[in-house]
């Protein structure tokens, strides 16, 4: 039960996602819009690092490349990276506080981001990366909802 | 990553995956009919009476205009008829919503609310209100996905409104930045210059706004100009869209 309750949670949380990623917002802004179906799955492994992984991080990635047209496989292997740092740093991030915590999503996200602008710079295609600022400030700023949010279905099912 | 790059053998994959995820589209706009609801609902009627009349001088001078735009409409036709010129195009449109936003600045692309139910095709061009948004790439039943003429991968034949001169718009992956490329520093182009749509390709029809010349820079060594085109659309904002179906029409039809 307790299982079903948390696939559930999951599940709600990641629509969720996707609904903030798909909405057709206008203005100059969206270009900085976080990647909110990464910060979710992050958190999730964050919060569940025995249960959730680098796997589950890259059959995400695998959605969000259909959802946000990418060439397939692209957002897997962001979405891998990311989760891999924070697989790696798990045994101590379950002792961050809510701003730490923050800090090292952001940093992640940011690192990331170059690594991705990089190779794109590397081929000599448009990487965006005048916008990762931004969208690292976006992401932090969005974070403790999502970091919130997760805690309190963690609690709820515990 | 390489198959999908290089070949089309994943596409039925991507369109039977889009069908699947479609719900979540319909999910994704809900809070912004609700927005749009909740605020033509506590619209006051005075409001609403004095954008009526505006509405309606707006309509009357469109009508006006549309009357001297038939007039030159069939000029043109015996014009180009005794030019012995390829007959004219004549275009219809279909309302569309966008209902998905790319999420991701290198790919720009949206999601409309029509599909092969409404006869809408790969490679259809799609407008909003000031100019050309770009074109259909993927069609499924009930939507479709467009590529913006900002993204980096686009590229459509312009030509300068004032002189002809002819050109390449590519996308920049900046929603207000296009790049001309291939223009020599000999050419007649001017900051200002309004660019359409040249036909050339025979993707999008010619005549269309594309953008306004906004900088033009010349490097030391370079054989062409490096020019920034601001562009017509509001690819950004826009939310009501056209689709446009182009159909040769006959002569007599045109002039009619």
């Amino acid at each position: 039960m307790q299982s079903g309750n948390h696939s559930i949670a999951v599940f709600l949380t990641v629509v969720l996602a996707v609904v903030f990623n798909l909405m057709p917002y206008s203005g100059d802004w969206i270009v900085w819009k976080p990647n909110f179906l990464l910060l979710v799955v992050m958190g999730w492994v964050l919060y569940q690092p025995k249960e959730f992984g680098v796997y589950f991080a890259a059959s995400f990635g695998l959605l969000a490349d259909i959802l946000l047209r990418m060439t397939l496989g692209h957002s897997v292997i962001v979405f891998a990276l990311c989760v891999s740092v924070i697989v790696i740093v798990s045994r101590w991030a379950q002792y961050l506080s809510l701003l730490q915590r923050t800090f090292l999503v952001s940093l992640i996200i940011g690192v990331v981001g170059l690594l991705e602008a990089s190779v794109f710079m590397l081929y000599d295609r448009p990487s965006a990366i005048e916008h990762l600022p931004m969208k690292i400030l976006l992401s932090a700023l969005a974070w403790p909802l999502i970091d919130r949010l997760i805690a309190r279905s963690q609690r709820q099912r515990d | 990553m390489i198959v999908d790059s290089f070949t089309p053998w994943l596409k039925p994959i991507y369109s039977t995956a889009d069908n699947l995820v479609r719900p979540l589209y319909w999910l994704a706009n809900v809070p912004l009919r609700v927005q749009e609801w909740s605020a033509s609902s506590v619209t006051p009627r005075s409001e609403i009476e004095v954008e009526n009349q505006r509405l309606s001088k707006e309509s009357l001078i469109y009508h006006g205009q549309l009357q001297r735009m038939s007039d030159l409409a069939a000029e043109n036709l015996r014009l180009r008829r005794l030019l012995n010129a390829t007959e004219l195009l004549q275009d219809s449109v279909l309302v569309t919503e966008v209902i998905g936003v790319s999420a991701n600045p290198l790919r720009h692309t949206l999601t409309i609310d029509r599909g092969t139910a409404d006869g809408v095709f790969v490679g259809q061009p799609l407008l909003d209100a000031e100019g050309l948004m770009g074109q259909i790439i993927e069609v499924h039943k009930s939507h479709s996905a467009a590529l913006l003429i900002t993204d980096s991968s686009h590229a459509l034949p312009v030509q300068v409104l004032r002189n002809g001169v002819r050109s390449i718009a590519e996308g920049t992956a900046d929603y207000n930045l296009l790049s001309l490329k291939f223009v020599s520093p000999s050419a007649d182009i001017r900051e200002g210059d309004k660019l359409v749509s040249s036909g050339l390709g025979g993707l999008y029809p010619a005549g269309y706004p594309v953008g306004t010349v906004i900088s033009i820079a010349s490097e030391p060594g370079d054989s062409f100009l490096k020019i920034d085109v601001d562009p017509s659309a509001e690819i950004d904002r826009s939310r009501h869209l056209l689709l446009l179906y182009t159909s040769r029409d006959s002569g007599a039809d045109a002039t009619e």
